[in-house]
């Protein structure tokens, strides 16, 4: 899974490409958990490349959602795919963390 | 730290009895056959999405019983459903918990006591000897659930037996479970082990009420 960053403003946007499961989630809540650890406390993860997330790669997600939330950051998500969304709809994951349906709405809801 | 099987079978105990608290077999069943997957999930060797579960990592977990459940999956000609392997794993229930409760009587938290009821029936009991991890489970759950704070994977795998297994009235007020019936309820679904545990609940009840409606 490749994750590429970029700034906007003092938001930090990363783009992971992919799947997400049990196979590189540790890896991938380590790549974006460094980024929180270097100091960067607003994150949008946009999903418009991820193709799949199963439990493993929803729990990384929600331990970053909850890291963040422990040092008062921002933290959100956008662009998902449809067959991602619907996961993170049956998982109820939409109503604890903020996911958006585009990157300039996350954007501004972040600011 | 415990596993998720210690404290869910911790959860299920009457602490002064040191009894199984009473209630329906397929309670305790689905919840030691949700607690094992969770513990193999939370391991990483196993990985679910709502249609299947499946293998990730067939290293050993130093468990004899986790092991051996791990390899039966991993020898399976074809990925299956969580629910499936729930009520796969139902009938080693028994076996799963011994394995647990030994467990637990070799860390010094439960005891086993041997008696014969009439002097004749022969029957066990584990009364509670160190309550601390019980009672930290209990407290992560109520803080959890009395708050709006993300909750954290165990919590959520936990949350999610308590409520398919009715065991929110063991361990809050009855008052207090209705405050928080809807935040359980929405924690239960966050995690796909914890929904078939539900759904397969769901299912077996309405098959017997479909049976007595037919009688």
């Amino acid at each position: 899974m490749e994750l590429s960053g970029e700034r906007a403003g003092d938001i930090l946007v990363l783009t992971p490409e992919g799947r997400i499961d049990g196979s590189n989630s540790a890896d991938f809540q380590s790549a974006v958990m460094e980024r929180i650890d270097e100091g960067s406390e607003s994150i949008l993860l946009d999903f418009a490349g991820i193709s799949y997330i199963s439990s493993a790669g929803l729990r990384a997600v929600l331990i970053l959602a909850k890291k963040l939330n422990q040092v008062n950051g921002r933290f959100a998500l956008c662009s998902m795919q449809q067959s991602v969304q619907s996961v993170f709809e049956v998982s109820g994951f939409v109503k604890i963390i903020d996911v958006h349906p585009d990157r300039d709405e996350a954007l501004a809801a972040m600011q | 730290m415990l596993t998720i099987s210690e404290e869910v079978l911790l959860l299920f105990l009457d602490d002064e009895k040191g009894t199984f608290i009473r209630g329906p077999d397929i309670h305790v069943e689905l919840a030691m056959s949700g607690a094992v997957l969770m513990d193999l999930a939370l391991a990483n060797r196993i990985d679910t999405d709502p249609e299947r579960l499946f293998v990730v990592d067939q290293s050993s977990m130093g468990d004899e019983v986790l092991d051996r459940l791990l390899a039966r999956i991993a020898a399976s000609e074809q990925e299956r459903s969580t629910e499936y392997w729930l009520n796969w794993i139902r009938e080693d229930v028994p076996e799963i918990m011994g394995h647990f409760i030994d467990r637990l009587v070799d860390r010094g938290i439960l005891r086993r006591m041997e008696e014969k009821i009439l002097w004749v029936f022969e029957t066990r009991r584990y009364p509670v000897i160190d309550d601390r991890e019980e009672r930290e489970v209990k407290r992560r759950i109520t803080s959890v659930l009395f708050s709006d704070e993300i909750p954290d994977p165990r919590d959520i795998v936990i949350i999610g037996i308590v409520n398919a297994c009715d065991l929110l009235e063991v361990i809050l007020h009855h008052r207090e479970v209705e405050k928080v019936r809807e935040r359980a309820e929405q924690i239960a679904r966050m995690d796909f082990i914890g929904q078939a545990v539900n759904s397969t609940i769901s299912d077996v009840r309405a098959s017997i009420l479909s049976m007595i409606s037919t009688m």
